[in-house]
């Protein structure tokens, strides 16, 4: 492959970002919406991101999708630089987040793999044998922090989001995703000449979120303002986007606008 | 394996649950007049099982088709054995990135599309019910079959595994029905219930169903499906007086 598709947001805190196939559906399906984030007639990518915490001891959170196959490892040394990988961590056995997790354990049978411990049908993902987290854990790094939260807003049921103490991080996975053009890889959301607007949110999420159709808009809103409240991060670092690192709490108010938006107008497509 | 109706047959495997309960991971098996079409492909954990009913089935023509209502690994874990097993096996998915999904030799299906397979057409429906955004449900119009993917689904005790929803002395339980939904689909705890109930009306009305054919529940025939709304209704008002304030674990 040619350039390594990493970057450090934060000391120790490494993302990897899978773009994805070039594709030119993922804008202009919100009427009523300013859409003018999307240019030019940009091809668009709708990526994957794993994260990588290298302190004392490293943790990998997601391991892109099979169509990273061919390079996630060696992108992964890469950011290792020689160290083992000592944890592995599933945000939720879906294909495009834990692709490569057998890859991944092959190339590094020293990591201990950690899943989400809701529900029980572990055996049926290949996750039986996982140390299994939720709210409440953590793993001690040394200098950085892992913590487990209940997934706030999810697919799949056995899901969790991380944070990271040191670094005020919140790893979202789902939430919080959005396209990007050509040219904005690897950048983060303030370096962007294009907004990322309620109209570039709800691109993702009313496909991805698709139940966002159905929703109890004010229940929604409540458990936005509670993510906030409770954690104040100050990078959110999501499975499906660029990473936020200023000007988070904006982003909050935008996805009331995008729960409305897709509650009144129905989902805008398939991903 | 048994005939759920002419030309559909239904591989039950199950998982034990902690409570006493199972749940359902089934495979379909459609008869087309140039072949035979799994409906998604079941667990790697029963990968012997389904495939000693499915070459019990096909004999020695063969599996020809798979449909994956969406690409969660208990409804597609078995297609690399089915490539394996039978070669030359046609696959239908629904995502639209398909490499993605790790699925790149697959025929796109497309959402209020109908889709010929093996001589037999299909409709892909936009389900309310699911966990993943490409999921669909898939209408066989010549049997007036749904197969519903996660949606429609219940727990069942031990010696009902093999029953439809007539013959489920008392039908199927709200009980196991709520239980279903509640663990699996956790978004419902954010659902407007009667919004979702008219989404779930809009999608039965108008269409020829005899039967609606879960993955993970019991087959549910059409005279059974109103009581099963109403009921499924009920479970989606308690989901969410029950939630609350939804929890958030920190």
């Amino acid at each position: 492959m040619g350039e390594i598709p990493t970057r450090e947001i934060r000391p120790g805190l490494h993302w990897i970002q899978e773009c994805g196939p070039e594709r030119f559906d993922l804008a202009n399906s919100t009427p009523g919406l300013d859409g003018s984030w999307y240019r030019n007639r940009a091809p668009l990518h709708l990526p994957q991101n794993a994260y990588l915490l290298r302190a004392e001891k490293t943790l990998l959170f997601d391991t892109l999708s099979p169509a990273a196959g061919g390079w996630v490892v060696d992108v992964v040394d890469e950011v290792l630089d020689g160290a083992p990988l000592d944890y592995l961590v599933i945000s939720h056995p879906d294909v495009p987040h834990a692709g490569n997790t057998g890859r991944l354990l092959r190339a590094h049978p020293e990591a201990k793999l950690v899943a989400p411990r809701f529900g029980e049908t572990h055996a049926l993902y290949h996750l039986d044998g996982a140390l299994k987290v939720g709210p409440g854990d953590a793993i001690d790094l040394g200098g950085l922090e892992a913590r487990f939260h209940e997934a706030t807003f999810l697919d799949h049921s056995m899901h969790m989001w991380m944070s990271e103490s040191t670094t005020g991080s919140l790893f979202t996975v789902d939430w919080l995703g959005f396209p990007h053009m050509a040219g904005e890889c690897l950048h983060f959301t303030h370096e962007l000449d294009s907004a990322v607007s309620p109209a570039r949110l709800v691109e993702f999420h009313g496909r991805v979120m698709f139940w966002f159709q159905y929703a109890d808009v004010e229940r929604m809103v409540e458990a936005i303002d509670r993510v906030w409240d409770d954690f104040h991060p100050k990078v959110i670092a999501s499975g499906h986007g660029l990473p936020i690192v200023d000007g988070v709490r904006s982003y909050f108010d935008h996805m009331k606008e995008v729960v409305r938006y897709v509650r009144e107008n129905g989902r805008t497509g398939v991903v | 394996m048994r005939e759920v109706a002419p030309g559909i047959e239904w591989i039950h495997e199950c998982f034990p649950l902690s409570s006493g309960r199972h749940e359902h991971v089934s495979v379909y098996l459609v008869r087309g007049p140039e072949g035979t079409i799994a409906i998604d492909s079941g667990s790697f954990l029963h990968r012997e099982a389904i495939r000693t009913r499915i070459e019990r089935a096909v004999g020695e023509d063969g599996l020809s088709a798979v449909i994956l209502s969406h690409t969660d690994y208990p409804h597609s874990g078995n297609v690399p054995e089915f490539l394996r097993r039978w070669g030359d096996v046609e696959i239908v998915a629904s995502c639209s990135d398909a490499e993605i999904q790790g699925l790149p030799y697959a025929r796109r299906s497309r959402i209020d599309e109908p889709l010929e397979v093996c001589g037999r057409t299909f409709q892909f429906l936009d389900p309310p019910l699911a966990d993943r955004s490409h999921t669909t449900w898939i209408h066989d119009l010549e049997a007036g079959v749904v197969f519903a993917a996660d949606g429609f689904g219940n727990y069942h005790v031990p010696g009902e595994c093999d029953l439809t929803s007539p013959e489920l002395e008392g039908g199927i339980r709200e009980g196991d029905l709520r239980r279903f939904h509640e663990e699996n689909l956790a978004w419902l705890r954010y659902a407007d219930p009667p919004v979702l109930r008219r989404a779930l009306d809009r999608m039965v009305e108008g269409r020829r169903i005899e039967w609606i054919c879960p993955i993970h529940g019991n087959p549910i025939h059409a005279g059974d499906l109103s009581t099963y709304l109403e009921m499924l209704g009920a479970a989606v008002e308690a989901i969410h007086r029950d939630a609350g304030s939804p929890r958030l674990g920190l």
